[in-house]
C-alpha cells in the first residue's frame, strides 16, 4: 500500500508546528531563541569598531555567528538577549531584526538531501561554517551549514508555516 | 537551470536567485528639467533590443542582493561575462 502524506486542504490547517519532526535519519526541530542583527556599511572596519566584533571580510564567510551576505551588508545570528552597540553618528547601520526571522534546525546524514529538494544550491560542495543567502522553493532563506549535518536555516516568519511544512513533507517523501 | 557567475559572490549561482533588470548602460540624465520630450521618449522607452550579444543588468537578489551587469547573447542564452556594476562596458 503506497503511504500519502496528509496535505492540508486550507491556510487555517497549516500550523507551525512546535514539536521536533523526525524522519530516517534527519530531524527538523526549532532553534533556540536568537538575537538578530542585520548590519550594513559601506567600510567593515567603521562597523566592526562600532559594535567591537570582528566580520568575515568574504561573502558566505561566517565569523562568531556573523555571516556575510553582501559586500556591504552582514546578517548576525547571536546567542538570545545579546546587544550590540548601534554605532550612533557613525556611517552604518546596526539593527535588531529578533523577531523578523525563524530559526530551524535541520541534522542528521539525511538533512542535505531534503534541503537540497527544495533548495538549488550545490549544497555537497558547501564547506562547514559557510553560510548564505538562498532560496528554498520560491521562499528566500539563509542557510548556515554549523556542522558537516547540521545546517542552520534562518526565515522570515511569514513563511515559517509554509517552509516547516514543506520540509516535513521533503523529509516524509525521502523515506 | 542556468548557472550564472556573480561578480560579487565570486561564483556560480543557480538563475532562480536573481533577477533580470533591463539594459545595462543606460545613463540616467544629469539635468532632467533641460530635457525634452524626444530625449525623454529616448531615456524612458528605447532600447537596443539585438539579436545575439546584450549588456544587460541582473540583480543577485536572494544572494548577495547586488545589481551587476553581464554580456548575454539573447540567442544561445550563452552569458559571455558578468562585471561590476560601475566597471567599463565589455
Amino acid at each position: 500500500m503506497v503511504d500519502i502524506a496528509e496535505i492540508a486542504v486550507s491556510a487555517a490547517e497549516l500550523k507551525l508546528g512546535t514539536e521536533p519532526v523526525q524522519g530516517s535519519g534527519v530531524r527538523l526541530s526549532h532553534a533556540d531563541a536568537r538575537a538578530r542583527y542585520s548590519l550594513r556599511a559601506r567600510d567593515a572596519a567603521v562597523l566592526e569598531k562600532a559594535i567591537s566584533r570582528k566580520l568575515p571580510g568574504k561573502i558566505g564567510d561566517q565569523t562568531d555567528g556573523v555571516i556575510c551576505l553582501g559586500p556591504d551588508e552582514w546578517y548576525a545570528i547571536l546567542p538570545e538577549s545579546t546587544a550590540l552597540q548601534r554605532g550612533e553618528g557613525l556611517p552604518v547601520s546596526v539593527v535588531d531584526v529578533s523577531s523578523r526571522a525563524l530559526g530551524f534546525v535541520l541534522e542528521g546524514p539525511g538533512a542535505l538531501a531534503v534541503l537540497s529538494s527544495g533548495c538549488p544550491l550545490d549544497l555537497a560542495r558547501m564547506g562547514v561554517g559557510r553560510a548564505t543567502r538562498t532560496v528554498f522553493e520560491t521562499v528566500e532563506i539563509v542557510i548556515w551549514r554549523e556542522a558537516e549535518d547540521r545546517w542552520h536555516i534562518e526565515v522570515w516568519r511569514s513563511f515559517a508555516t509554509w517552509l516547516w511544512h514543506a520540509l516535513a513533507a521533503a523529509m516524509h517523501a525521502s523515506k | 537551470m542556468l548557472l550564472i557567475h556573480c561578480p560579487y559572490c565570486e561564483e556560480a549561482r543557480p538563475e532562480v536567485e536573481f533577477v533580470y533588470g533591463g539594459e545595462a548602460h543606460i545613463a540616467r540624465p544629469l539635468d532632467p528639467s533641460t530635457y525634452s520630450d524626444g530625449e525623454w521618449e529616448e531615456f524612458l522607452y528605447i532600447r537596443s533590443n539585438p539579436r545575439g550579444r546584450h549588456h544587460e543588468r541582473w540583480r543577485h537578489t536572494h544572494g548577495c542582493g547586488r545589481f551587476f551587469n553581464a554580456v548575454r547573447d539573447t540567442v544561445t542564452d550563452v552569458f559571455e561575462t558578468t562585471y561590476k556594476a560601475g566597471e567599463a562596458r565589455k
